[in-house]
């Protein structure tokens, strides 16, 4: 048969038709909606057995309860927990986020040993027993040689138990270099200490204050046991209870606060003092308190305050005026419940002691200590250890003057002090350091400090569950597993009134290769022999818990957490009978006490000052930020990669700045490329950036995002206590 | 005890969010992404690309230093009723693909009958729909924490804010195993309310009487965005400040709100 | 020539190997935007500028844009076929070429814009009767299968194809009942170019583009109709105009333009003075009544000033359709270009400000305007119907009688 072109076509047009009229397109056209509705590559989560299992957070001091969804072995889901006394049910970003850190691609998956050079990031994975191992015989090499001082470790720790364990360590193997990372918690007990007698936790009755003065504390920022301070802020709105606060920049607090006091920047201390002048001069006192319960009133304080801190004086200072300087101090005198406050922001550096002291001094002015919604003296009783029998190396090492310049026994520790020592190489090398849950070489100031003390010590052990800055500069990775996974004792919650002890309890099965810090450490101890394995014949880390909490721990499994809601702070008659509260702290000298600390650089050259801020949407401490809450950080903090600095649209004008603009920002420090911010809310002539960002370390989610503020900034030990003191340092900005 | 509403069957879920107590921590932002699989990238920065089913806006009284004022709005899909369930995303879906709800009153969106037209944000003038421009990727491991009472969204599909539907899904279930004939307000609170550090959020039944939205929603400070559009919108503010109640629509300068 | 054989006959066309070399040319341009477009379909929407504000960007502007110039075809035959004015068959198939070229390109444009183009079916599946895009979809693929049925007698006028008798007499059959199907064209155009004035005017969320109207339909639907049939002979015309430049030939009387272009005149008159009523109630009374002031629409922002407005409606729309009444006007070849590229120029304008303006203004008090820059994936997507239309009008040209008077116009000796 020939086929023309005609019948060519005509077959070809009924082929078409065909197939047009054929179950096959169509079939084919709803195949692919399905593939593209079920595609591989999108996750479909398996479903399983749903059950809740509570446990407490210890991502910060917050020491909320969270009640964790599963399905099957799986967690998926971070919640508050609703029986929570702290937290009742409220959750803060951070703790909302801690699923990614479980799984979260930063995990350092086993033990590693650095190949390459420090910080190069090569590393070779080695086992448990190999790396218990290198840390045993170093010990065991520099313990042997006699010098055990030369052995130190820096911890961020949560767990009460586990700091004991440091402590207890320390005290057998024969060093006197234990650093706990002090917050302003440390700074509260030291002032409460010297001002009160007697050691205690600081707790804030806030729930039934009448009215709240907050030095520059970010109470709505992340200071204390920030979900609770939320829901204290939300009972004061409701209850008309007023909220001040002094700070010069309009921070989350700033903006909920009643009145906002935008005061220049490290006079926040003169403005308190300034209040108490008003209150002296005006005899607002409570005098039943001042007059039976106190000291050094009328023969120091008043004096000091009197002469140096008239409203007239200090409004020039502050940038306050008089007539509201009166009005605050009138209006907290006469207030029900008032409660003074202080801390910089989150209070994670804990700061300079005379902000502490006057702000102190204004609570015992008013009577307001150990009060209902007062300041309370909390103490949480626990069962303690034998003691230590160091034997001869120990008590030789132990002889030696700690690097901080803190007396031992120690009850505090001065971390940026060791630092500039170690950095200085004074006194006596540091040949190995331990760091456990900290992140020193990025959250303490002037970083190249630190890593300058840092290059100075051969071995660097992280026992870091994550790569952070100071892990990816160690010599070797013990990682420890994460909250989640773990066990660990939570005791006092930071600002909380009430004694409570809290159990924090593994949720899933650890997603990686890794001990807990303790258990390696009891195996360390084992293999030191002598001494040290005597201290230390824990069977393992559990054990340790059981012997510092006693009965409770078998109760806290099942609890989680144990409050006292009956306590009731002692009676004036009690605290004060013996040792009276004294308006000069003791064994500090009157003109000291109440000094201002400076700011590092000269105004000429750098003429703004630049103060590191923190937000709840970013974790600034060991903890690096989590992918969730660098998501939901403002395009104002944060632009790619750029970090920007934030200024008022005044000292904008001043400098030729549009918003955007890239920008330099130098001080005595460093220097970093930025982008600038435009906001109103922030006083002329001040920049501020947040903590948090700009790390070295970490993954694509959070690796060279924005600048470390810390890197800019200047270590300024506390003429009292040696704490770290900045609270800012002088810069400039120019066009980049 | 005798529920006095049982025969309501017409449910009108809302929120009521008190901005006189939000901080803008973020926490309702973040506890929306954990409960519905929201995905994000290594560079989320650019806000015009970034699902975030809610949303804090920081609202500035424009007024310069030091009496600069600022509020924080939580903003999530305001789940609008506009006329007879007319939402002004609804009605525009050529697919059918978002819908109004008459039970609940919540406007659902569905993932896999969306073809991605955009249609529904270009109508949504809270901007509180989402495309998925990119394919959603967890860091490998990371998709254990994936809850799958909901399911993650493919590329190429606009999502947005469903009220935690799934849970109310499970109280209904929870609720007819226990033989109970209606949930209970408590039974079902979506995962931003119950986060919400400052207790800022009141979710329930807007038209049962017994709910604390009910009440709350009359508050004479209370206020819904853009009202003025017909949007009719489930979620109410209440701010104890002016310039924050008059930031929630549009005025002439000559005009004021009413409240 | 190597394809003398399918040149019609009476006309003179340029070398093969020339033909070719223009074809290489466009085709390149074509393959870069073939290019782009599988980026975009299998790397998705993260190839272009879009945005989460700018749902709709360039891309819906341009199926706007094209569907109201491709409003020549249906107008042209509205015309033609159901008023009589049978001049106009002069032009009639260069209008429907363009018309067939603008619709596909706007069908082939919205399979790149949906995220997921393996489920765009479901537009018809899954109809919702409320939306205006449900009426686009549907009445632009019937459109778009009736201006096929218009091009295909066309392509049988090719000498080869038509020495076959039954496409011989196919073609003829169809040139019969052309009319029903231009009536239809014409009532099908009449809904889709109206619905895709009702997809912007219908959003009561977006006051800038919000208009009140009659019934279910927003002013704006009306006002689409009227613009495509007043602007889309003009850029019927524009086109016509650019191939007479290229081939370097009049291809089209007169007569027949002059006619067109008074049409297209009118039409442009009476519809700006109904956009000029529409944007003074609009200004006046419908968007205050949302709380708006019109400079609201037009200040705080890089970009879009009054100066958008005044292009639109003055310099696209009152002095264009000025020229084009008055008969000194459009008998001046230079004063008819200018007014017809400044028509184009101005319907161009409206779409983008109905979709991208629409867009970039803010309606909450404390959002902020969006501006956008499309990526070059998205200029090459848009630019890839324009290479196609151009290889279609090259082909078509070269082997089919579009221009009826070209032989009369351009004698061979
Ligand atoms: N306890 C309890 N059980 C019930 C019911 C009840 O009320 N209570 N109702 C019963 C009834 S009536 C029904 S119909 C069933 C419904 O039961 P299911 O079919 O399980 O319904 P859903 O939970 O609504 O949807 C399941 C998943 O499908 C996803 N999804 C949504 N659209 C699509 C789609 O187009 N394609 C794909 N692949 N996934 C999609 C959803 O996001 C969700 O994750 O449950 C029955 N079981
Ligand atoms: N947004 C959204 N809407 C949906 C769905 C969705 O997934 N999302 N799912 C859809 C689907 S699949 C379905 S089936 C429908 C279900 O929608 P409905 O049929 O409305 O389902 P319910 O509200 O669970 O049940 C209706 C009522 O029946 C009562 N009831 C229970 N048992 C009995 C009985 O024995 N006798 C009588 N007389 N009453 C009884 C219940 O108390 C309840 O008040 O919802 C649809 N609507
Ligand atoms: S406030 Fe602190 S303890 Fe509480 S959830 Fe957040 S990170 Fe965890
Ligand atoms: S969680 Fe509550 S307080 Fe925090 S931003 Fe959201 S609504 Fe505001
Ligand atoms: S807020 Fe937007 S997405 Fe939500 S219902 Fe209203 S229009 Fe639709
Ligand atoms: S993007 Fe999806 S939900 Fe939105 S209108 Fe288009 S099909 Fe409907
Ligand atoms: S109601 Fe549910 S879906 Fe909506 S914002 Fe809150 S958490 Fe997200």
């Amino acid at each position: 048969m020939k086929i023309d072109r005609r019948c060519f076509l005509s077959l070809a047009v009924g082929a078409g038709a065909g197939i047009a009229l054929s179950p096959l397109p169509w079939k084919l056209t709803d195949d692919l909606s399905i593939w593209s509705q079920n595609w591989p590559w999108t996750p479909v989560p398996k479903r399983g057995e749903a059950k809740t299992v509570n446990s407490v957070c210890t991502l910060c001091p917050g020491g909320c309860g969270i009640s964790v969804r599963k399905i099957d072995e799986r967690a998926v889901k971070i919640e508050g927990m609703k029986t929570h006394p702290v937290n009742q049910g409220g959750i803060c970003a951070l703790g909302l986020s801690g699923l990614q850190l479980l799984y979260g691609p930063t995990r350092v998956k086993g033990p590693l040993k650095r190949v390459g050079e420090r910080g190069k990031g090569q590393w070779m994975p080695i086992s448990w027993d190999e790396a218990i191992r290198e840390v045993t015989d170093k010990l065991t090499g520099i313990r042997k040689a006699g010098r055990p001082q030369s052995v130190a470790w820096i911890s961020g720790a949560a767990s009460n138990t586990l700091n004991q364990m440091l402590d207890r360590f320390s005290q057998a193997y024969g060093t006197p270099n234990g650093m706990r990372l002090p917050t302003l918690e440390d700074a509260y007990g030291l002032s409460v200490s010297l001002m009160n007698g007697g050691n205690a936790r600081i707790g804030f009755d806030f729930e039934h204050a009448g009215y709240v003065l907050s030095l520059g504390a970010g109470l709505l920022d992340g200071w204390g046991s920030p979900v609770r301070m939320f829901k204290a802020n939300t009972l004061w709105k409701t209850a008309g209870v007023k909220l001040v606060h002094v700070e010069p920049r309009l921070s989350r607090t700033a903006a909920k606060a009643d009145t906002w006091i935008s005061v220049n920047p490290g006079t926040e201390a003169a403005l308190a003092l300034a209040m108490a002048h008003v209150i002296l001069k005006e005899s607002l006192y409570k005098a039943d308190f001042v007059e039976s319960y106190t000291e050094k009133l009328m023969d120091g304080f008043r004096n000091i305050v009197l002469a140096d801190f008239a409203p007239e004086a200090v409004a020039k200072v502050t940038g306050v005026d008089a007539a509201t300087i009166t009005m605050l101090a009138r209006e907290f005198a006469k207030a029900k419940r008032p409660i003074a406050v202080c801390g910089r922001g989150q209070g994670t550096l804990p700061g300079s002691l005379d902000l502490f002291f006057a702000t102190h001094a204004l609570n015992a002015l008013v009577g307001n200590i150990n009060q209902p919604g007062g300041v309370w003296l909390v103490r949480e009783e626990l069962p303690s250890w034998p003691d230590v029998q160091p034997d001869s190396v120990a008590k030789a090492g132990l002889g030696y003057p700690r690097l901080d310049g803190i007396q031992t026994p120690a009850r505090i520790s001065l971390p940026n002090r060791f630092i500039q020592a170690v950095a200085s190489g004074k006194d006596y090398p540091v040949e190995a350091l331990l760091v456990i849950e900290s992140n020193p070489l990025y959250t303490l100031n002037d970083t190249a400090m630190v890593r300058q003390a840092f290059s100075k010590i051969p071995f660097i052990v992280s026992f870091s569950s994550f790569m952070d800055d100071t892990a990816a500069w160690s010599d070797l990775i013990l990682p420890n597993p994460v909250y989640l996974e773990r066990t660990d004792d939570v005791v006092g919650v930071s600002g909380f009134p009430y004694p409570t002890i809290a159990l924090s309890q593994p949720i899933v099965k650890p997603q990686c290769n890794t001990r807990p810090v303790g258990d390696v450490l009891l195996q360390i101890a084992k293999g030191l022999g002598d001494s040290v394995a005597a201290a230390l014949a824990w069977k393992d880390f559990n054990a340790c818990l059981e012997a510092s909490l006693g009965e409770r721990f078998k109760s806290l499994r099942k609890s989680v957490v144990w409050v006292d809601k009956a306590y009731k702070p002692a009676a004036w008659d009690e605290v004060f009978a013996a040792e009276r509260f004294s308006f000069l702290p003791n064994g500090i000298a009157a003109d000291a006490a109440f000094k201002p600390v400076g700011i590092p650089g000269d105004a000429g050259g750098f003429p703004l000052i630049l103060m590191a801020y923190d937000t709840m949407r970013l974790s600034n401490g060991y903890i690096g930020n989590p992918p969730f809450l660098t998501k939901i950080l403002e395009d104002t903090v944060l632009k790619q990669t750029d970090g920007l600095i934030e200024i008022n649209p005044k000292t904008a004008k001043s400098l030729g700045f549009d918003e955007g603009d890239r920008a330099q920002i130098e001080t005595p420090k460093g220097k970093a490329f930025v982008k600038v911010h435009l906001d109103d809310g922030i006083l002329p002539g001040v920049a501020a950036m947040p903590r948090g960002l700009g790390h070295e370390a970490y993954d694509a989610y959070l690796a060279g995002k924005g600048i470390n503020v810390n890197n800019l900034m200047a270590s300024v030990n506390d003429p009292v206590s040696g704490f770290e003191a900045a609270w800012g340092i002088r810069a400039k900005l120019s066009k980049a | 005890m005798k529920n006095e509403h049982s025969h309501q069957t017409t449910k009108k879920f809302g929120m009521v969010i008190n901005l006189d107590l939000c901080t803008g921590c973020g926490s309702c932002m973040v506890a929306c992404m954990a409960e519905n699989n929201v995905p994000f990238k290594p560079d989320e920065t650019d806000k015009l690309k970034s699902i975030t089913w809610m949303r804090v806006y920081r609202l500035t009284n424009g007024k310069p230093f030091p009496e600069t004022d600022v509020c924080y709005l939580p903003r999530p899909c305001q789940h609008c009723e506009g006329h007879d369930g007319h939402s002004p995303c609804v009605s525009v879906c050529p697919a059918t693909a978002t819908d109004y709800d008459s039970l609940t009153g919540i406007v659902s969106q569905i993932y896999t009958r969306c073809f991605g037209c955009r249609y529904c944000m270009a109508a949504c003038p809270y901007h509180a729909r989402y495309f998925n421009w990119y394919d959603p990727v967890w860091p490998d491991g990371m998709e254990k924490y994936l809850n799958p009472n909901v399911s993650p969204r493919m590329r190429g599909v606009v999502e947005k804010c469903s009220f935690c539907y799934h849970r109310y899904q499970a109280a209904k279930d929870r609720a007819y195993v226990e033989g109970q004939r209606d949930i209970a307000e408590e039974d079902y609170q979506t995962a931003c309310t119950q986060a919400c550090p400052a207790g800022a959020i009141t979710f329930g039944d807007l038209n049962n009487p017994d709910h604390a939205v009910y009440k709350l929603k009359q508050d004479p400070r209370a206020f819904r965005l853009l009202e003025r559009l017909g949007t009719n919108t489930k979620v109410y503010y209440i701010s104890s400040k002016d310039w924050v109640r008059k930031a929630g629509d549009n005025y002439l300068p000559d005009e004021r709100p009413k409240k | 020539m190597i394809d003398a054989a399918l040149i019609p006959i009476g006309v003179k066309r340029c070398s093969f190997g020339k033909f070719l070399l223009g074809l290489a040319a466009v085709g390149a341009v074509l393959l870069w935007g073939v290019y782009a477009m599988l980026l975009c379909w299998f790397k998705g929407l993260n190839q272009t500028n879009m945005n989460d504000y700018y749902g709709f960007a360039l891309w819906i502007w341009a199926d706007l844009a094209v569907i109201a110039l491709g409003g020549g075809a249906f107008f042209s035959g509205f015309l033609k076929y159901l008023t009589g004015k049978d001049e106009l068959k002069n032009i009639i198939n260069y209008a429907v070429l363009i018309g067939f070229i603008c619709y596909s390109s706007a069908l082939l444009i919205l399979a790149i814009d949906v995220g997921q183009p393996l489920r765009s079916w479901f537009i018809f599946w899954h109809a919702n009767v409320h939306s205006m895009l449900t009426e686009v979809a549907f009445c632009l693929s019937c459109y778009f299968g009736v201006l096929t049925i218009e091009f295909i007698p066309l392509i049988l006028e090719n000498r080869q194809l038509n020495k076959i008798s039954f496409f011989h007499h196919l073609a003829h059959n169809m040139h019969e009942i052309m009319a029903v199907f231009a009536a239809t064209g014409a009532f099908l155009s009449f809904f889709h170019q109206g619905s895709l004035g009702g997809v912007s005017g219908v959003l009561f969320g977006r006051p800038f583009a919000y208009r009140e109207g009659l019934f279910i339909w927003p002013w704006t639907f009306f006002l689409f109709t009227w613009s495509a049939a007043a602007y889309g002979p003009c850029f019927t015309l524009m086109i016509t105009k650019i191939t007479e430049l290229i081939s370097g030939k009049k291809l089209v009387k007169d007569n027949v333009i002059e006619l067109l272009a008074k049409i297209s005149g009118w039409m442009m008159a009476t519809y700006i003075v109904a956009k000029i009523i529409d944007t003074i109630y609009w200004a006046t009374v419908t968007a205050p009544s949302k709380g708006f002031l019109v400079s609201d629409f037009y200040t705080n922002n890089a970009f879009y000033g009054f100066w958008i407005l005044i292009a639109e409606i003055l310099l696209g729309g009152v002095v264009p359709a000025l020229i084009l009444i008055t008969p000194a006007g459009r008998k001046n070849p230079t004063a008819r270009n200018t007014a017809i590229v400044l028509a184009v120029i101005g319907v161009c304008i409206n779409r983008w400000v109905m979709v991208l303006q629409t867009m970039a203004a803010p309606v909450m008090t404390f959002d902020k305007w969006a501006l956008y820059y499309p990526s070059w994936q998205e200029v090459a997507t848009t630019v890839l119907p324009v290479a196609y239309g151009a290889i279609l009008i090259m082909i078509c040209y070269r082997y089919l009688p579009i221009f009826p008077q070209e032989p009369e116009l351009n004698p061979i000796d």
